[in-house]
């Protein structure tokens, strides 16, 4: 919807089709020169914060998973990471490979998502994912086929496809026998070719050269790159434990969103997600998923907003390859969770979300009752960075009539894959009498 | 939940509970599938299912999906509805992008659509809505959600036993 004549000029999109959720977007023109951008999301996880004041942490895990419909691995991973964090427990390395081959299924189901059904349809012309199927269809199947694949590792070492109920404070109610587990393996190596026809797919799409010019922010962790752990890195030299950052974040209420809005310091706008994760440890890609890169012309750093859709599919390839690994090494731990005893403290836990970083902190008390709840989700750190580069997309689209400006808008923040969140989904009907 | 989260599944019959628990009468179609797989054996009961896209895989080749979730039309909380959704592909209007059916990316009839475009959508689709009344943060259904439950189930079990 547009509107407005003369020197000002609004561009309004109330419904962002292909997010995770709900959300809107404005961009005010005066004299030719954007004026303002506003991404107006709804995002629960405030409520869910209010929400787990008085409940036992070790609740956390399953009740945070349902904050989002597409990542509940990376909530149910910070969560247990914070409250471990509080208590002093350790895990043992074998419940540290499980978790990440469980969040490589959720990396693989989102990534496979995002890149062929709300993705790729903006690079090809499409509406939407059911046109692109109409177009070429061998193309969707190859995505959906990517996303089963996600799916039976999470139904394997989750406990069910959709929603894991396998994952607990200290590690797993059930560690997975080794037949369950290596029977992943032939799935896996047709999503890993797959991951890779994605990437030359991708890598030939005709994308828009631009510069974010970000500060990036991720996890980082010696020798591998970064899923379930790590400390916490920046493209400008911030090297952070999860709790001295989550300190130095601070988030402002903005009243027209229901999310806060994160800055650095208090000042400094940053981007987490795919762009920033590669940009900090794309030398920590396996041979295989960097030489993918390499084939399509995707060097060490990619600043580029919308070749993240490149990037999400190298991601892809790493996922995959990444879980074939762990497969093979894979040993049941035994026991399957760490002892859990509660104790009053603060813990912080940070993962990495397919969108981007994801930080938990909670203050228990010594019972183990959660007194207070931090959750900040990739999307609130994002927003700032996402408004920027409206802005950025905007005022170098001016030309375009007001449809094709605001489609350029809806595609600036598909570029970050927002997660706008699962809010309610009840469906709106009108009954039709004839 | 039995069978929760089997993709490809080898059952003809999926009941999928649409919502979210702690958002209080979203969590009606959940309440709803859990209430059938413990009377109906056999049967994938999925759910709780946030997102419509994850029906993709799970439903494949089903003889019959029968989708439960809260619905918002006006009408009386509790009201129970059986909508069956067209056999026949729909085309999608300019003005009908594939979310304005819910307010995720995709909606369940865009998810519908995109199944039948590659050619692993149920062979009927059948949605049970309940009226509901408050879709506010926190736990618990209003009373009259809570009593068309039973109802809505009653529904759902009638429509497994007509594929037999």
């Amino acid at each position: 919807m547009t509107h407005g004549s003369g020197a000002h000029r609004t561009v309004a999109v109330d419904g962002l089709s292909r997010v995770e959720g709900e959300g809107s977007l404005r961009v005010d023109v005066r004299d030719g020169v954007v004026e303002d951008v506003a991404l107006t999301i709804f995002e629960p996880p405030r409520y869910f914060e209010a929400m787990l004041r008085g409940r036992r942490a070790t609740e956390a895990p399953d009740i945070t998973a349902r904050i989002c419909g597409i990542c509940p691995v990376a909530y149910q991973m910070s969560a247990c990471l914070a409250v471990e964090d509080a208590y002093g427990i350790g895990v043992d390395d074998r419940i540290t490979a499980l978790r990440r081959l469980l969040y490589c299924g959720e990396w693989i189901q989102s990534h496979a998502l995002h890149i062929y059904l709300l993705h790729a349809p903006d690079f090809l012309g499409c509406a939407d994912a059911v046109e692109l199927a109409e177009l070429d269809r061998a193309a969707v199947e190859r995505g959906l086929g990517i996303k089963r694949t996600g799916n039976l590792i999470m139904e394997v070492v989750g406990g069910r496809a959709i929603h894991p109920v396998n994952v607990r404070v200290g590690g797993f109610y059930r560690a997975p026998a080794p037949e369950e587990v290596a029977a992943l393996a032939e799935p896996l190596r047709r999503a890993r070719d797959a991951a890779l026809d994605t990437v030359r797919w991708v890598g030939g799409f005709e994308i828009p050269e631009v510069d974010g010019q970000y500060r990036f922010v991720a996890l980082r962790s010696t020798g591998r790159y970064p899923i379930e752990s790590g400390r916490v890195a920046s493209s400008d030299g911030l090297d952070a434990s999860p709790a001295e950052f989550a300190d130095r974040v601070v988030e402002e209420h903005v009243a027209r969103s229901t999310a806060l809005h994160a800055r650095l310091d208090g000042r400094l706008d940053y981007l987490t997600g795919p762009l920033a994760r590669y940009a900090l440890n794309s030398g920590e890609l396996p041979e295989v998923a960097r030489q993918a890169a390499a084939d399509v012309g995707l060097g060490p750093v990619c600043a580029n907003p919308f070749r993240s859709i490149v990037v999400r599919a190298v991601e892809l390839v790493f996922a995959c390859e990444e879980a074939l690994r762990l497969i093979a090494e894979y040993e049941p731990p035994e026991p399957p969770a760490s002892e859990v005893r509660p104790r009053a403290g603060i813990g912080t836990g940070a993962t990495e979300a397919p969108r981007g970083l994801l930080f938990h902190r909670y203050e228990l008390d010594e019972a183990g009752v959660i007194l207070t709840a931090r959750i900040v989700p990739p999307t609130s750190q994002n927003q700032l960075t996402i408004e920027s580069d409206l802005r950025r997309v905007a005022q170098a689209a001016l030309d375009l009539p007001d449809d094709q400006l605001a489609w350029r808008c809806e595609q600036a923040v598909r570029n970050h894959d927002p997660c706008i969140s699962c809010a309610a989904h009840f469906l709106d009907v009108t009954v039709v009498r004839g | 939940m039995t069978g929760a989260g089997a993709p490809e599944t080898a059952s003809r019959v999926v009941v999928v509970g649409m919502g979210s628990e702690y958002r209080r009468d979203d969590g009606a179609g959940p309440a709803v599938a859990h209430r059938v797989a413990g009377h109906c054996a056999g049967v994938a009961a999925l759910g709780p299912i946030a997102e419509p896209l994850d029906l993709l895989g799970l439903w494949d080749g089903a003889d019959l999906a029968v989708v439960v979730d809260a619905v918002r039309s006006g009408a009386e909380p509790g009201t129970v509805r059986v909508i069956e959704l067209a056999a026949e592909p729909e085309r999608a209007r300019a003005d009908d992008p594939p979310g304005t059916t819910s307010t995720h990316g995709i909606g369940l009839a865009g998810v519908l659509r995109l199944a039948r475009a590659v050619g692993r959508a149920p062979a009927r689709v059948v949605v049970v809505g309940i009226e509901g009344a408050d879709f506010g943060q926190g736990t618990g259904l209003s009373p009259a959600v809570d009593r068309a439950v039973p109802h809505a189930a009653r529904h759902v079990m009638e429509l497994i036993e007509e594929v037999g």
